[in-house]
Formats: structure tokens, C-alpha cells, sequence
């Protein structure tokens, strides 16, 4: 059959590897990255966490603050689950789509609650002399992340 | 280590104005149970006799800055909430925040810029490798 534009696609093909060979090398990457978290041999960890109905980057020693009221009073210590990525330098550990609660710990603390700065909610209905006024004030939790930890523990 | 940013509470009120009754009624009740919540809070109380300025409930907090809220016809209830609210903010202004986090550190792996995954003959030669 003669070859036209459209017989292949326009991509170039790629050609997966042999699946005893593939299994092979994700367990030496994982006992190569499982190494390397026992023997501590990683710097700043970074994690995606889901918090709040928003996903944030965070870091240790960093502040995030939420619009709205958390249960705990101030100076409480809060371990963060749903932890969907956690990185360092040399690796990055992706959960499916969370991570495993033994395996990554989040810490943070509260470190204040104030009201967001007051927003002026104004209603005006021109030539209908209509018009309502409204100050709203949020709430608002700070927090700081104190930590955040992994343990070798991987499969 | 939690450190409460809030110094002291000055409740200025005068125990004959009309208006104090709240105020005197927080200072009656709840003022201790508050003051033993809140153990490293300095709670002043000074009544000031005689018709003088409207009551006032004063924070200030470690970076200097002093919040005064009135508490003229307030109920009891209304000051202690008043008086918690004050006492778990921190002495920052109440100004529009630009972005809901800070970080010192914003990259761990190495900022993204325009040349990381590529092949690094790019560096070398240049964006135009094929002759067109």
C-alpha cells in the first residue's frame, strides 16, 4: 500500500521498553530512592498538600492563611493529612492520588485568627433610589508549617 | 513555640456613665475567668470616675501597635468575644494581603526557566539547530 500524509500519524513513534526489563529498573530506582531517605540524605522537602478546599505548595517555616475558622485555638499544633506530593532535591515521591499516612508528616501550628481587612458590599439601583450598604469582615487562621517529614518505609 | 502577639489589655471605662454597663458587668463576671484562659495576657483595669471619654477596650501588641475598640453599650458576652478576637490577632495592619502565603524558600528543585528539559546543545549553539 503506498504511503500518503495520513498513514502514520504525525508524532514520532515511540517505542516502549520490555516490561521485565521496565520492572526491573523501577526496583532499582526504588531501593536506589529508599536509600537515600534512610541513610538522610536530603535537604529542604517540599510537599503539595490539600487544605481547605485548595491545594497548596509548602515548604517547612512558611505561612498560608485561610478564609475561614478552624477548630483549634491558637498555638496548636495540627498534623496535615491529605498529602498528595512530597519532593526534595534528588527525588519526588507522587501519590495516587494521596500519599500514605505512615510514610509523609505535616506539621503545622495556628498562629493567630483575625478578620480579613473590612470589604464594602455596596447595592445601588440608579433612578431608583436604591441603596444598600454592607461591611463584611472574614475570618481569617494563620497557620505555619513547623515540619514535614518522610519515613522509609516505600514498596 | 507559640508566642501570643498581644501585650496587654487596658479596659478604660468610668463605673457611674450609662453606656459603661457592660463594661462593668465584664469587669464584675467574666474579667477572671478570662484573664486565667488567657495566662499571658496582662489584663489593667481603670476605672476613671466622673463623666470622662467613652469606654474604651485597648490592645497593644508586641510590635508596638495599639487597637482601641469601643465598648459602650456592649453586653457582657459581646466584650468577651471582642476580647478574644484581640487577643488571637497579631499586631499586623488590617490591609488588603496581597497573596494568602509567604514562603522564604520558593523552590526546592531549581526554578523552572525556559532551558530546563531540553537537550543541553541548545545552550551551546543556539535555538536554530536545522538549517532551514
Amino acid at each position: 500500500v503506498a504511503k500518503t500524509s495520513l498513514t502514520s500519524p504525525p508524532w514520532p513513534e515511540v517505542k516502549l521498553p520490555d516490561p521485565v526489563e521496565e520492572a526491573k529498573y523501577h526496583a532499582e530506582v526504588v531501593r536506589k530512592v529508599n536509600g537515600l531517605i534512610s541513610a538522610g540524605r536530603y535537604g529542604r522537602l517540599f510537599a503539595v498538600v490539600h487544605f481547605a478546599s485548595k491545594q497548596w505548595k509548602i515548604t517547612s517555616e512558611d505561612l498560608i492563611m485561610m478564609d475561614n475558622v478552624l477548630e483549634a485555638e491558637c498555638g496548636d499544633r495540627i498534623r496535615m493529612e491529605k498529602v498528595l506530593l512530597v519532593g526534595a532535591d534528588d527525588f519526588t515521591l507522587i501519590g495516587r492520588p494521596l500519599l500514605g499516612k505512615d510514610l509523609v508528616r505535616v506539621e503545622a501550628t495556628v498562629i493567630e485568627k483575625t478578620e480579613s481587612w473590612p470589604k464594602v458590599n455596596v447595592r445601588f439601583w440608579r433612578r431608583h433610589n436604591f441603596q444598600r450598604k454592607k461591611i463584611i469582615a472574614n475570618p481569617q487562621t494563620v497557620l505555619r508549617i513547623n515540619t514535614i517529614e518522610i519515613y522509609p518505609c516505600l514498596s | 513555640r507559640y508566642v501570643r502577639q498581644l501585650q496587654r489589655l487596658q479596659l478604660l471605662f468610668s463605673p457611674t456613665a450609662a453606656d459603661a454597663r457592660g463594661a462593668r458587668q465584664f469587669v464584675e463576671e467574666a474579667a477572671q475567668d478570662f484573664a486565667r484562659q488567657h495566662p499571658d495576657v496582662v489584663l489593667y483595669v481603670s476605672p476613671h470616675s466622673g463623666p470622662g471619654p467613652a469606654p474604651v477596650l485597648r490592645a497593644e501588641y508586641l510590635n508596638g501597635t495599639v487597637r482601641e475598640e469601643l465598648i459602650a453599650s456592649k453586653t457582657s458576652e459581646e466584650i468577651v468575644q471582642l476580647a478574644t478576637k484581640l487577643a488571637n490577632q497579631s499586631g499586623l495592619d488590617i490591609v488588603r494581603i496581597r497573596k494568602p502565603f509567604h514562603t522564604d524558600n520558593p523552590s526546592v528543585q531549581g526554578q523552572w526557566h525556559p532551558l530546563t528539559n531540553k537537550p543541553s546543545i541548545l545552550t551551546i549553539q543556539g535555538p536554530r539547530l536545522q538549517p532551514q
